[in-house]
C-alpha cells in the first residue's frame, strides 16, 4: 500500500466504523481496497456481525467458473478471512460444496447432507439468503431453457425457484449480469436465446427476470471475470447493511445495474491506464509486444467503464493493458459484440456491410480530392 | 445594396458575413487538425495543446454557426417572419432551378453550354435574389446537420458525465447512442466515436468539394476576394452573375417562383 493510502487508512482509525454514513463507507472501500477496509475495522465487523449470519445461494449457469476462480484469488482478504469478517454462510456453490447431486429412477435422493440437489430446494424453501448467479440463463429452445440443465432441470427453472426467495440477487461476471460470451450475435443466438439476469446485452426488457415476472432488486458485478473486491465489497456493503437494498440502488447503481464505484459512468478504464502517458504523447505500439499505447491494437480502454486502472488486479500489481493485452471491456453490457474484433481499433471496424468508416471516408476524400484535380484541369483549360 | 463610387458594384457579404465566414474556416481546419492529431496521434504538438485548442475552439465554431450566422441570414433581409424566412429559402435551400443549374454546370464542365448564373441580383429592389451556387446550397444543408451530429458525439467524448444547468446532457446522448449502437455491434460510446470521426471526415470532404471545386476555377477567385475581404461583386463581371431589371425580372420570376409564391399558388384540380 503506498504512504497516501496507508495516511488514509490511519485517517480511518479515528473514526466511528458504525456511525460512518454510506457515502463515506463507499468512499473509505474505493479508496483503500477491501484489505486495507476490512483490516482497519476487522473487530468493529466481526462484533456487529457476530449476531448476524448472511445465507448466500450461489448458482452456476452458462459459464466458466471463471468469477468463481475470480474470487477464490482473491489475495488479503482471501474468500476465507472474508467470509470469517462478514460472517457469511456460504450456504450453496456447486463448485466449491461437498454435496453431489444424487438420482435414483429419476428422483433425487439421500438427504441434503449428502444430496445438493435438495440442499438447493431446502435453502431456496427457507428463504432469507443473498442469490449470487454466476453465468447466463438460456432461454432456448423455444422459451424452455433446455439449453442448459442441471440435474434434472434447466436451470432457467432453478433460477426462478431462487429467484423468487431471494432477498438480494447479485448477477456476477459479464454472462449472468448481461448474458456475456454466450449471446453474443452469431448463428445460434437466437435459437440458444441466453440472457443475463436483469438485461440481455444492453436490453433491461430482455433480462430472464423479465421474461419470468419476476421483480426483485438486482446488482450487477460485470467483468469477464469479475473483480474479487467488486463482488466482495459489493457483498459487503450489502451484508453491512451499508448498501439499502433496493432504497440506494437507484441512487448506487448506474443505469446498466453497476455499482458506479467500481464501474464509474463518467471515466473510463483508459483515463487511469499505466500506458496512457504514450497516447498523450502519440505514441502507439503496432505489435503485441511492445510498452506503448495499445489503442492501434485494439484497446477498447477508452470505452470500457471500470476501475482496473486504480484497482489494479492480481493483489493490486497489475492489470490487462500493463501486462501487455489491449482492453476488450468485459465490463460492458455490449460484450463481447462491441469489443470485436477484439484486437482491431473500434474505428476500424466494419460497421455497415462490413464497411470500415475510416477506409470508406479517406476513399471518399481521395477521390474528391482526383475530382477536384480533374476539375481544376478542366478549368484552367476552359480559361486559355 | 449599391455603393457610391460605381453602380455596378454591389455588396455581397457583409463584414458580420465576412468575419463570420473566416472565423469558421479558421476554427474549423484547426478543429480538424488537432481532432486528427488527437486521433492518429500525429506528433506535430502535444496531446494537451491539441486538446486544448480543440476545446477552445468549440465554443467558437458553435458560437459562429448557431449565433452568429442565424442572425446574418435574418437580419439581411426586410420585412416580417414570413420574408425572412422567403429569403432564407431563396438564398440556403437547394430548388427546382438550383437543381436545372446544376445539370447545367455538369454538362458545362463537359463543354455544352453555357455555366449557368447563380448569382441573381434584383436590381429594381437592390438586393440578390440569391447568390450561392447550387452546389453549396447542399453543402450548407449537410454541413448544418454535421455540426449538429459532431457537436452532440463530442460533449460525450470531452465529459462522460457532462451537465448544463444540471441537466445530465451528456447521459441523455448515450440513452440515445443505446438505441443506435448495438444495432451496428457498438456500445453507445463507441457509436458516438465513430460518428464523431465520420463527421471529421465529411468536414474534409466538404473542404475538398467547396474549395477544390467549387472555388477553384479563375472565374470564380473574385468571391475569394469579396468573401475574404471587400465583400464586393462588380456585376459588371457577368460570370455566373445575372442582373433582373424590369423587363428580365418578368422572365426570372416566372421560370423561377419564390417559395412564398409556390405557398400561394392555386392548387389545381
Amino acid at each position: 500500500m503506498n504512504t497516501g493510502k496507508k495516511n488514509f487508512a490511519h485517517t480511518l482509525e479515528s473514526m466511528d466504523f458504525l456511525k460512518m454514513d454510506r457515502r463515506t463507507f463507499l468512499k473509505a472501500v474505493g479508496a483503500v481496497g477491501a484489505t486495507a477496509f476490512l483490516g482497519t475495522y476487522k473487530t468493529e465487523i466481526v462484533s456487529a456481525l457476530e449476531f448476524a449470519e448472511t445465507k448466500i445461494v450461489w448458482l452456476h449457469g452458462a459459464e466458466c467458473t471463471g468469477c468463481s476462480e475470480s474470487l477464490l484469488n482473491g489475495g488479503n482478504p482471501d474468500i476465507v478471512q472474508a467470509i470469517t469478517k462478514l460472517n457469511v454462510n456460504i450456504a450453496y456453490h456447486e463448485t466449491l460444496l461437498a454435496q453431489q447431486g444424487i438420482f435414483v429412477d429419476g428422483r433425487a435422493a439421500n438427504t441434503s447432507e449428502l444430496n445438493s440437489e435438495i440442499l438447493v430446494d431446502e435453502l431456496i424453501e427457507e428463504g432469507n439468503y443473498i442469490l449470487v448467479v454466476e453465468g447466463a440463463i438460456a432461454n432456448g429452445p423455444d422459451g424452455s431453457g433446455r439449453y442448459c440443465i442441471i440435474g434434472n432441470r434447466t436451470f432457467k427453472e432453478l433460477f426462478e425457484k431462487a429467484a423468487k426467495n431471494a432477498s438480494a440477487i447479485l448477477a456476477v461476471g459479464t454472462c449472468a449480469a448481461y448474458g456475456g460470451i454466450n449471446c453474443a450475435a452469431s448463428a445460434i443466438e437466437e435459437i440458444t436465446d441466453f440472457r443475463g439476469v436483469d438485461f440481455k446485452k444492453e436490453d433491461q426488457s430482455k433480462g430472464m427476470l423479465q421474461e419470468l415476472g419476476i421483480s426483485k432488486p438486482v446488482i450487477n458485478i460485470p467483468g469477464c471475470p469479475a473483480h474479487p473486491d467488486w463482488i466482495l465489497l459489493t457483498l459487503g456493503a450489502v451484508i453491512l447493511g451499508k448498501i439499502k437494498i433496493p432504497d440506494d440502488l437507484s441512487s448506487l447503481l448506474d443505469k446498466y445495474g453497476r455499482p458506479k464505484v467500481f464501474f464509474p459512468s463518467g471515466h473510463t478504464v483508459h483515463e487511469n491506464c499505466p500506458r496512457r502517458g504514450f497516447y498523450d504523447r502519440g505514441e502507439f505500439d503496432t505489435d503485441i509486444s511492445g510498452d506503448k499505447c495499445l489503442w492501434k491494437l485494439g484497446c477498447k480502454a477508452p470505452y470500457a467503464h471500470a476501475d482496473c486502472g486504480l484497482r489494479k488486479w492480481n493483489g493490486g500489481n497489475s492489470m490487462c493493458t500493463q501486462a501487455g493485452s489491449p482492453c476488450i471491456a468485459c465490463v460492458e453490457p455490449g460484450f463481447p459484440d462491441c469489443a470485436r474484433p477484439l484486437y482491431v481499433e473500434a474505428e476500424d471496424k466494419g460497421v455497415l456491410l462490413g464497411a470500415n468508416i475510416d477506409n470508406v471516408s479517406k476513399a471518399a476524400v481521395g477521390a474528391a480530392a482526383l475530382a477536384a484535380g480533374a476539375h481544376a484541369v478542366r478549368r484552367m483549360k476552359g480559361d486559355e | 445594396m449599391k455603393t457610391r463610387k460605381n453602380e455596378t458594384v454591389v455588396e455581397r457579404y457583409t463584414v458580420l458575413d465576412r468575419a463570420a465566414h473566416t472565423i469558421h474556416a479558421f476554427a474549423m481546419v484547426l478543429l480538424i487538425l488537432t481532432g486528427l492529431k488527437i486521433y492518429a496521434g500525429w506528433d506535430f504538438m502535444s496531446f494537451h495543446n491539441a486538446r486544448a485548442l480543440h476545446m477552445i475552439m468549440v465554443p467558437i465554431l458553435l458560437a459562429v454557426n448557431w449565433i452568429i450566422i442565424p442572425y446574418n441570414i435574418f437580419s439581411s433581409s426586410k420585412g416580417g417572419v414570413r420574408n425572412k424566412i422567403e429569403h432564407f429559402m431563396d438564398h440556403y435551400i437547394f430548388g427546382p432551378e438550383d437543381a436545372k443549374r446544376t445539370v447545367a454546370i455538369l454538362k458545362n464542365f463537359f463543354g455544352k453550354g453555357e455555366y449557368p448564373a447563380f448569382s441573381i441580383y434584383d436590381k429594381e429592389e437592390g438586393h440578390y435574389k440569391t447568390k450561392l451556387h447550387p452546389v453549396m446550397k447542399i453543402l450548407i444543408v449537410l454541413e448544418g446537420t454535421a455540426l449538429f451530429l459532431i457537436a452532440v458525439s463530442g460533449i460525450v467524448l470531452y465529459k462522460l458525465d457532462w451537465a448544463l444547468f444540471g441537466l445530465p446532457v451528456a447521459s441523455w446522448i448515450l440513452s440515445i447512442g443505446d438505441l443506435i449502437g448495438p444495432a451496428l455491434g457498438l456500445s453507445s460510446l463507441q457509436f458516438f466515436r465513430l460518428l464523431h470521426l465520420l463527421m471529421t471526415y465529411w468536414f474534409v470532404f466538404e473542404l475538398v468539394i467547396h474549395v477544390g471545386i467549387l472555388e477553384f476555377d479563375p472565374h470564380v477567385w473574385k468571391y475569394y476576394k469579396a468573401i475574404f475581404w471587400t465583400g464586393k461583386e462588380d456585376l459588371s463581371d457577368k460570370h455566373f452573375v445575372k442582373v433582373l431589371n424590369k423587363s428580365s425580372k418578368k422572365t426570372y420570376q416566372d421560370n423561377e417562383r419564390s417559395w412564398s409564391d409556390a405557398e400561394k399558388a392555386p392548387v389545381k384540380d
